[in-house]
């Protein structure tokens, strides 16, 4: 069993109830072929580290999914990720190995990750990540109408879609 | 006689062999953060202490994090 975790970033201007509707749309297609989705974490909008195509913000959408080989066609749901310019950018990261390497349990359907097994300095570690993680589909659907759309004019910058893919496997 | 100067030099350990930490997620950005100083150049393991094996995740975790926008790749 592959696991692998899928984050994709969309512009902010996009109201949340079509963030839900793209990641339901990638969720079928990742579950056509016998693939698993575990879980999904909306993480809401989140201030960028630094501008991709002149956004400031955007909507973070996380998925962990899981299949045997073959199960999850990662290639043509990246293929419609840069197609959609609506996504700014996404990373698919293969985890079970990794995770396996470390002793850690793969992942679940509720619970964040225990990747912080940390004893004492449990103060700073974790917490930002998955902050706002006990907010997944549920609540963003019903607060869709609070979305301020900010550029009100519309067509301003509808950036090229994402650039630079990492592949499946993390090799450098 | 000149006299020899005396260093003392504190042992430096890896925070994620002392912390048994295996594995490094990208996503957790406060852990990250604590190994990219205000450059936002990834420290390296002379000064950090990280051992090459988690050196090498770290580097892995820290390079994902940029892609996704959770941490810069430069500062100015």
């Amino acid at each position: 069993m592959r696991t692998y975790e899928l984050m994709f970033i969309s512009d902010p201007r996009v109201p949340d109830e079509d963030v839900i509707a793209m990641t339901e749309d990638i969720q079928g297609m990742l579950t056509a072929n016998g693939g698993e989705v575990i879980r999904v974490e909306q993480w809401g909008r989140r201030r960028l580290a630094y501008e991709i195509d002149k956004l400031k913000e955007g909507k973070y959408t996380l998925l962990y999914l899981a299949g045997e080989d073959g199960q999850i066609p990662i290639g043509e749901v990246e293929l419609r990720m840069r197609q959609n310019d609506r996504i700014v950018r996404y990373l698919t990261v293969r985890t079970d190995l990794d995770l396996k390497r470390a002793g850690l349990p793969q992942p679940t359907e509720a619970g964040p990750e225990p990747e912080t097994t940390e004893g004492e300095a449990t103060a700073e570690g974790g917490t930002a990540p998955t902050r706002s993680a006990a907010t997944p589909a549920a609540s963003a659907e019903k607060s869709a109408a609070g979305a301020e759309t900010p550029a009100g004019g519309g067509a301003t910058t509808t950036g090229g879609g994402a650039t630079a893919t990492e592949p499946a496997e993390g090799k450098e | 006689m000149a006299r020899r100067k005396v260093f003392f030099r504190r042992r430096k350990v890896c925070k994620f062999c002392a912390d048994k930490i295996d594995y490094i997620d990208y996503k957790d950005i406060k852990l990250l953060q604590s190994f990219v100083p205000e450059r936002a150049k990834i420290l390296p393991r002379r000064i950090s202490g990280t051992c090459a094996r988690h050196q090498r995740l770290l580097q892995q975790a820290i390079k994902r994090a940029r892609h996704v926008a959770l941490l810069p790749f430069v500062t100015d």
